[in-house]
């Protein structure tokens, strides 16, 4: 698994797209969850959004480089 | 201390005294952390962004760390979803704005003057953008236009860097965004998501107790103006506030459009009780008229329930059940006129149509607000998005002053030959771009330029006293946290939030430590010197360039307005209504926001036309949504008559159209009167009957405009 990518010659950390990819997963996820009303029940909703981004991050990164 | 006298024992004295003490702490220790707390927690949050930032950048080896802490300054904002907002629109200008130097450097490599003039127009282009927008979509434009010449600028010399200096900025606003947004979403949130709830609420309380007020003439015609101009901007408001709660956790979708609903809601419910209020006040103006006697119970009506709605002890009253009542009371009225001369009948058959029609339109806006209240989720139709509006002409004029900006600051800089206005001019370039959406750019130039020239003393002695002597990263935090924390406490006052801005920008901009650090005092304050000059600048050119072509300068406005009449007259239908009430109410709010708190004799002026044009443009739109639905028919001909004079009218209002106006109404009535007394159809009965309202109302509002009208009063008996 290459750890860096070339764009035009610019030399980008692989995990970038990755935590792209992340972001639109979380932002999917983010619009389940606040359809279920999930957001409402739980302490601290912001928190609960960046752990859930971290996981799915770390998930990513995991699967990724295995 | 104790109140109670002698019968109480020493003990109990005692206590009480210690009681009263503890609650006095307790009162004062909640007044404390509910302003100078809030306050000394966003400077701890900003700090911890800023630092944090600054500490990755060093960690990850990036060429200028001080963009990241920058950035994290930029976004300090009071709430959380004000944070997130401004971060996706601020990631969003960089990516674009990096795109368009690239672009640029790359067809223009070292030739000066064309660069400049690329930039100058894209500047100017994205300044205009910026002005159509609101809020934070609209600081993406400006971003957009002025990171391209922090960009371009400095690769002029050197147009291989440009790709790197790109890359470099993109990464590290992109670090400064992540890491202030974790930091506010996180740390101590302030959800921008319950404000927006105190705000409707404060609304839904402030409306109800202002209908029931002019219900009860207990305010004069210049109040009822103003209140309509608070309003104007308290939709404004509520619609930013809702932009930034769309970014926060707690926030769905649904309570999106009810709060879209709502704000519509609102704005139906305002304009009928416009038309309904001047109508009555034309009643009461009037020679004894029946009409007024038989309306007053009514009324009453009407304003016991609004207030049984605001008081707490007393059930809600039921709003389906008042408007049956209220069509019964109507019926008992029309039966006590009887039969009467045709132009009391108009009066009568108008006020009590209004009169229903705001009950159904209170109903509504009522019935939303309970469901945002108790969070309900309702099933909403047809939300649709908030429109602004800004006249063309200041959007033209502030693409003008942002090109002219850049294309001086360059002129200045080639015949001075100083390497330090590179700098300059990239100030000079965000200030003019950032302070062209604010409706007093002086007012906020000058804060920035107080906060700079306060900040130069500050970061010289942080830079050569603290910064010095720091020799890791703990002892640099704790050398340049002073000034740093100084500036974001002077941000969370609104009254001195420009200087505490300026101060953290330029603390940002020189105290701020490089990887290699190399300590050149001629440079440092030549630095220094460079970026007061931009804004200086800047300064300058908003106070020579077009000065009065600020946002909500009222002749500005009110031609606006008038186009935006002349618009609902002849714009094609589909959500018109909608989209007219936005722009109107935009329209005025800019008006507002630019004539503070006491507005002058001629801003009142413009707010009377604008709600004189609402309620036409209102009327004008009902009747093209009848005609657009009418197979032809004598009516339907007059209708349209009507509305092609009044477009005349918006177009050049003068006597010669108001009174071609006037007759097109007063011949458009026999024909729909005809018309409805043929009809079966009870929803069509419905319409035409609106459409007499319109009539009507158009009839009167066009009185009140042309003193001196041609036509009287008696005549309306045709």
């Amino acid at each position: 698994m290459p750890r860096e990518i070339a764009i035009f010659g610019v030399l980008l950390p692989a995990i970038l797209p990755l935590f792209l990819a992340s972001l639109l997963i979380q932002g999917a996820l983010d619009w389940v969850l606040g359809l279920a009303g999930v957001y409402r029940r739980v302490w601290h909703p912001a928190l609960v959004r960046l752990c859930l981004l971290v996981c799915i991050f770390a998930a990513l990164i995991g699967a990724y480089y295995q | 201390m104790t109140p109670e006298p002698a019968p109480a024992t020493h003990n109990n004295q005692a206590r009480s005294a210690v009681q009263t003490g503890v609650s006095w702490l307790a009162l004062q220790w909640r007044g404390w952390a509910a302003s100078e707390g809030e306050r000394l927690i966003f400077v701890a949050k900003c700090m911890a962004a800023a630092f944090t930032a600054l500490w990755l950048a060093f960690r990850l080896g990036l060429d200028s760390p001080n963009t990241a802490m920058t950035t994290t300054f930029i976004l300090a904002l009071p709430s959380s979803g004000m944070v997130l907002e401004k971060a996706f629109y601020r990631l969003l200008g960089t990516v674009v704005g990096c795109s368009a130097a690239l672009l640029f450097v790359a067809l223009f490599p070292q030739q000066a003057p064309l660069l400049f003039i690329a930039l100058a127009l894209w500047a100017g282009i994205c300044t205009c953008g910026a002005a159509m927008y609101r809020n934070q979509q609209s600081y993406s434009f400006v971003l957009a236009g002025y990171t391209a010449c922090m960009i371009g600028i400095p690769s002029l010399d050197h147009p291989t860097a440009v790709f790197n200096l790109a890359v470099t900025r993109l990464t590290e606003v992109g670090l400064g965004i992540i890491v202030a947004s974790v930091v506010h979403d996180v740390l101590f949130p302030r959800h921008a998501n319950r404000q927006v709830m105190v705000t409707v609420q404060a609304r839904y309380q402030r409306f109800i107790a202002f209908c029931s007020e002019v219900m009860e003439q207990r305010l004069a015609p210049a109040e009822v103006e103003l209140n309509h101009l608070r309003f104007a901007a308290d939709i404004a408001a509520l619609e930013s506030g809702r932009a930034a709660a769309f970014f926060e956790a707690a926030h769905s979708r649904a309570h999106t459009r009810q709060l879209h609903a709502f704000n519509n809601a609102f704005m139906t419910a305002l304009t009928t009780f416009y038309t309904l209020h001047r109508l009555t006040h034309r009643l009461h103006a009037a020679t004894a008229s029946p009409v007024v006697t038989l309306i007053e119970p009514l009324h009453a009506m009407l304003a016991a329930a609004l207030r049984a709605e605001l008081s707490a002890g007393v059930p809600a009253p039921d709003w389906q059940r008042l408007q049956t009542d209220l069509a019964s009371g109507i019926a008992a009225a029309r039966t006590a006129l009887g039969a009467v001369e045709r132009p009391v009948q108009i009066d009568f058959d108008t006020a009590v149509e209004l009169l229903e029609r705001f009950a159904r339109d209170m109903a509504a806006f009522v019935a939303l607000y309970h469901g945002l209240a108790q969070q309900r989720k309702m099933q909403v139709s047809d939300p649709v998005a908030y429109h602004p509006k800004t006249p063309p002409g200041l959007v033209l004029a502030s693409g003008v002053r942002a090109a002219c900006a850049l294309l001086l600051g360059a002129a200045i800089w080639y015949w001075l030959d100083w390497p330090y206005l590179g700098t300059a001019l990239v100030m000079t370039a965000v200030f003019s771009a950032l302070a062209s959406s604010s409706p007093k750019p002086l007012a906020m130039i000058t804060g920035v330029l107080i906060g700079f020239c306060l900040g130069a003393p500050l970061a010289f002695i942080t830079e050569y006293w603290w910064v010095i002597r720091a020799n890791d990263y703990p002892m640099l935090v704790l050398a340049a946290l002073p000034i740093f924390a100084l500036g974001c406490y002077l941000t969370s006052d609104p009254k001195r939030a420009g200087i505490g801005v300026g101060v953290t920008l330029f603390a940002a901009q020189v105290v701020a430590p490089l990887n290699l650090m190399h300590y050149d005092g001629e440079a440092f304050l030549s630095n220094e010197l460079a970026l007061i000059a931009g804004v200086a600048l800047a300064f300058v050119i908003f106070s020579v360039i077009l000065p009065e072509h600020t946002m909500g300068q009222k002749d500005h406005v009110a031609s606006a307005l008038w186009r935006e009449a002349l618009g609902a007259a002849k714009a094609p239908l589909f959500r018109l209504k909608h989209r007219f009430d936005n722009r109107v109410r935009d329209l005025l709010s800019q008006l507002n926001a630019a004539a503070g708190p006491a507005p002058s004799a001629e801003a009142r002026a413009v707010v009377r036309q604008g709600l004189t044009l609402l309620e036409l443009g209102h009327s004008v739109i009902e009747m093209r949504q009848l005609i657009d639905v009418s197979a032809p028919s004598p009516a339907r001909t007059a209708l349209a008559l009507c509305v092609q004079q009044l477009a005349a009218y918006f177009r050049a209002p003068d006597q010669r159209h108001g009174a071609a106006v006037l007759s097109a109404v007063l011949d458009a009535g026999p024909p729909v009167r005809a018309a409805l007394a043929g009809e079966q159809d009870a929803a069509r009965k419905l319409r035409l009957q609106t459409a007499l309202t319109d009539l009507h109302s158009i009839y009167t509002s066009l009185l009140d405009q042309m003193p001196a009208a041609p036509l009287g009063e008696s005549d309306h008996a045709s």
